[in-house]
């Protein structure tokens, strides 16, 4: 795992994020994130869950012992949503390498609001932003 | 021929209480919903186009909390208070983890999820992707209520057309439902709700609900309060399938190599994180 040094364009960017990416789910509130704090992950897709009413990905992070990695879950809004977001069920894999930034969990836990993911393989970048639906007539 | 007046009158008596039954019957059988004619289709069609799916407008929402204030009683507004702390402090307390329905009116209110109308002869359908696909069926053709529906979570709903306007009349919702205004603060309604809505559109793709909410048992006078819905017509728009309790299973395979739902351990409607030795 590491975490990025916040420097001024990432709090520009945390400020952005923060505007527009609260509570995303139907069922139950987002308030257990914190979303005063972005933080980023580096690892291996372990698993990609496509269901209602949130989509989750577990993602293998190396931590203390390189044997035994962290596992991180994720939370996203509905596969619905995410598809009209540009996402679908096959777009992470078990096995991606993949850099993540979120919203952490406040209780320290290994879990936290996706915002952004990228494949490093591919440089694909997939994130989720339900404010972008708050518009009529969307492409 | 002559008869016996006395005779005749307790005939005609016999004969009312021996058919009273029958009569009875033939009452209830009466209410039919009749085939629609060519004509009821041709009424669809002067109605306004709310084809489409309607995607909800959560700033506006979430805005509306602070600009739409809740007449909460008081007694109401401390237990609202303290949830409100507790979502603050990071401990929200999920109302809808159990995958009940959300109900009315919540779902209007909170929904961050698409809905969908659908008119048909004698009645307004709303379709949602929304908490778990559930639905309205808001009665158009004259009827009322019932003098004493069984609750429900969404209630029984009416409607009429007044111009461009749906007029909905909902009552009958079970008193355990929420009034809630996020999915961790809200409180059950008590008993007597109503609800009045004017939906409408303000331009061509946006839609508004105008609600009433009249709940005698939690709220000092009616709540007023407005949900904005834009419409969609690019088809990656279309409601899919979502059921709620789904993301609490993996997808595994059993001894048999059948496909199957293993459950997740879960906690306050989150995953717990998993030790890397599960799977």
């Amino acid at each position: 795992m590491r975490r990025l040094p916040r420097g001024i364009a990432r709090l520009l960017l945390l400020g952005a994020l923060t505007a527009v990416s609260l509570p995303a789910l139907a069922h139950h509130s987002f308030a257990m994130f914190d979303f005063t704090k972005t933080v980023t992950i580096t690892g291996t897709v372990k698993e990609f869950q496509w269901t209602n009413p949130h989509v989750v990905v577990w993602v293998n992070v190396e931590g203390k012992d390189p044997k035994t990695p962290d596992v991180w879950w994720l939370e996203m809004t509905s596969p619905g949503n995410l598809t009209r977001t540009g996402w679908n069920r096959k777009a992470l894999s078990a096995g991606d390498k993949v850099v993540v930034e979120l919203n952490p969990l406040r209780n320290g836990g290994l879990g936290g609001a996706l915002i952004k993911v990228t494949i490093s393989a591919t440089g694909q970048v997939f994130s989720t932003n339900l404010r972008d639906m708050e518009k009529p007539g969307l492409k | 021929m002559n008869r016996d007046p006395v005779s005749t009158n307790i005939a005609v008596l016999l004969f009312f209480f021996a058919s009273a039954p029958l009569l009875a019957e033939e009452k209830t059988a009466d209410i039919v919903n009749h085939a629609p004619r060519p004509s009821d289709w041709g009424a669809l069609a002067k109605l306004p186009d709310w084809s489409g799916v309607w995607t909800p407008f959560i700033s506006d929402q979430n805005k509306r909390i602070t600009t739409d204030p809740v007449p909460w009683q008081p007694k109401v507004a401390e237990q609202i208070a303290a949830m409100e702390a507790e979502e603050k402090a990071g401990r929200p307390r999920g109302l809808f983890i159990d995958c009940l329905p959300e109900g009315m009116p919540t779902w209007m209110l909170i929904t961050h999820n698409a809905l969908e109308f659908l008119f048909t002869p004698g009645r307004v359908t709303i379709l949602g992707e929304m908490d778990g696909n559930r639905l309205r069926r808001i009665y158009t053709d004259g009827r009322g209520h019932p003098e004493d529906p069984d609750p429900t979570f969404h209630g029984h709903s009416i409607g009429h057309w007044e111009g461009n306007t749906l007029v909905v009349d909902t009552v009958g919702v079970l008193p355990q439902s929420y009034l809630a205004v996020s999915e961790a603060v809200g409180i059950p309604n008590n008993g007597d709700l109503h609800v009045i809505e004017r939906l409408h559109l303000v331009e061509a793709d946006v839609l508004h609900d105008d609600l009433q909410i009249i709940a005698p048992h939690v709220l000092t006078a009616p709540w007023k309060t407005t949900r904005i819905y834009f419409r969609q017509r690019a088809r990656k728009y279309d409601i899919v399938e979502g059921e709620c309790l789904q993301g609490n299973y993996a997808q595994r395979q059993d001894g048999h190599g059948n496909a199957v739902f293993v459950p997740i351990p879960h906690q306050d409607g989150n995953p717990v994180p998993q030790s890397p030795e599960q799977k």
